[in-house]
């Protein structure tokens, strides 16, 4: 199968019946995509953020509100391709076996399994950029600094709908999902930086931090919507998850369906 | 392609096969474990218009026999071809001409059954009015077509059975690879997937049949194969293997309680025999 070319057009063909059970069950879709961050940024920015004011990340004062409002759309990345990845893909493989279905048309598993990815990726991009249009509209985020990180987003989703990819593919039933969500998602979300500066961290928990790829995430984020220093690891070690995690979710995945 | 039609036409002239097994070995790495040998060395072929059975208890290597077919396993050792095309250098092009119904329950549960059929024509590339006769006309052959615009998850397991063998055909397959496609169907469901494949038989269409059903086997295959522990004990056709095997003999048995009947062999009968099961009866012996 390795010798095959992978096809655009059928990965488009898998994008697209995604993005059709999209449409036809669009006001259930759209719930789950928008009404979570917009809580979220109700809560922390416009609550919180009102009660806080400004902050200092390193030399820059920043409103908290449009410094958790970045911080959201990080979040949204993380959550909705790792979520839809993980328990959407092991729904489609264990319980519809919609890519055993696929994987034997014209359409060969690895362009089924891209398709995923990047389903996964253009449905958190979307809320991705809901948010950030809102972050414009109040006037915490600059235009310009939007329109760099869409595609940007769009590649970070790629990355979290690997590793939601990989849980599936190793999970041997629904449940097992919970163990990564509760041991490595919901920590990551919470201390990388989504809700507070990690500067002020002991030093160590600082260094084990750096390391997780949603402080990568926002730090390119932040750099772009709200013009903080340019800090040259965070692409690095984001593109290394990406180099790790992408090939190893599809071959993780082949080999549970193809044994 | 000339005056050819289809592709079957040309295999026909030069008595190609349509599918072509030979020396098929598939193994499972299992962890912590020594290796599965599913599938040992399996060589048959399956002519244009051939109807071929593939019988064996649970866990014999027939499913994963036709995954190999398919395409859908990569083989251990041992060539596939598919139409004259090798499964794992051609792929999509094997599978432009291959229809695939699943022993599992594999329809898309989010699709109504019309969207369900163009859904998958869109996969074979075939273009949308094309796809919307196709499948109007499958819904219609397999009497499904007042309740086209169905969510698959309201149906019945018969119906959706029904409605994953309509799917395979979408494309007009030459070779059909049909594992276990009866299994939850009614008399009346089951009896109409005969004709529909008889039909589609005299058209040329290859079928390789997976059943647990013999008397199934027994009607529709040109020739079985009988796999037991990743091997074929028995290949022929249906008649001669049971007489072969069984030489003809009248089978005495109880089938309820103090009453005993003699009926004539047939193939499950050989089924058993070979794949070492015993008999609920002895062979009659001199009878």
């Amino acid at each position: 199968m390795s010798r095959l070319m992978i096809s655009l057009g059928s990965i488009y063909l898998v994008w697209k019946r995604y993005a059709y059970v999209y449409r036809k069950n669009m006001a259930f879709a759209a719930i789950t995509t928008f009404v979570e961050p917009f809580l979220y940024l109700a809560s922390f920015g416009f609550g919180l953020g009102s009660v806080i004011g400004t902050i200092d990340v390193g030399e820059i004062q920043v409103s908290y509100r449009a410094f958790v409002l970045a911080g959201i759309v990080g979040q949204t990345i993380l959550f909705q391709s790792f979520f839809e990845a993980a328990y959407g893909s092991f729904v489609r493989m264990y319980y519809q076996k919609i890519f055993q279905a696929i994987a034997v048309t014209p359409v060969t598993i690895e362009e089924v399994l891209w398709g995923e990815i990047i389903w996964d990726s253009s449905r958190s991009s979307t809320s991705a950029v809901a948010v950030m249009l809102i972050g414009v509209a109040i006037g915490d985020f600059s235009i310009t600094g939007v329109l760099c990180a869409i595609p940007i987003c769009f590649i970070f989703g790629m990355i979290f709908a690997s590793l939601g990819l990989l849980v599936s593919a190793k999970s041997q039933s629904i449940d097992s999902i919970s163990y990564p969500q509760y041991l490595f998602i919901i920590p990551m979300f919470l201390f990388s930086g989504v809700f507070f500066p990690l500067t002020n961290l002991p030093s160590l928990i600082h260094k084990i931090i750096f390391i997780l790829p949603l402080t990568s995430v926002l730090s390119v984020l932040r750099t772009l919507v709200l013009g903080f220093t340019f800090e040259w690891w965070a692409p690095i070690i984001i593109g290394g998850w990406g180099i790790i995690l992408i090939p190893l979710a599809r071959k993780a995945m082949i080999k549970r369906l193809v044994a | 392609m000339g005056k050819y039609e289809r592709y079957w036409d040309v295999v026909g002239v030069l008595n190609m096969s349509s599918l072509s097994v030979i020396d098929l070995y598939k193994n499972y790495s299992r962890k912590n474990q020594s290796v599965l040998e599913a599938v040992r060395g399996i060589s048959f072929d399956v002519k244009p218009g051939e109807c071929f059975g593939l019988l064996g208890p649970n866990g014999a290597g027939k499913s994963t026999t036709m995954k190999c077919v398919t395409g859908f396993y990569h083989p251990s050792k041992g060539s596939i071809k598919v139409l004259g095309l090798d499964i794992t250098l051609n792929l999509r092009d094997a599978r432009m001409k291959l229809g695939v119904c699943h022993q599992d329950d594999t329809l898309d549960t989010d699709f109504a059954m019309l969207d369900q059929l163009l859904q998958f024509a869109s996969f074979f590339r075939i273009d949308k009015k094309e796809a919307l006769l196709r499948a109007e006309r499958l819904l219609k052959r397999f009497d499904l077509f007042d309740r086209k615009k169905d969510l698959v998850e309201s149906l019945s397991g018969g119906l959706r059975r029904r409605l994953q063998v309509a799917r395979s055909l979408i494309n007009n397959p030459e070779l059909l690879v049909l594992d276990e496609p009866t299994t939850g169907l009614d008399p009346e469901s089951r009896r109409s997937l005969w004709e529909i494949l008889c039909e589609e038989r005299k058209k040329g269409m290859a079928i390789l049949l997976s059943t647990h059903y013999m008397d199934e086997a027994q009607r529709l295959c040109d020739r079985v194969a009988i796999i037991y522990k990743g091997k074929i004990v028995a290949c022929d056709n249906p008649q001669k293997l049971i007489s072969d095997v069984t030489h003809d003999k009248l089978i005495r048995e109880e089938i309820r309680p103090g009453i005993t009947i003699e009926r004539p062999s047939n193939l499950e009968d050989v089924y058993l025999l070979l794949t070492g099961v015993s008999l609920a009866a002895d062979l009659s012996e001199g009878v």
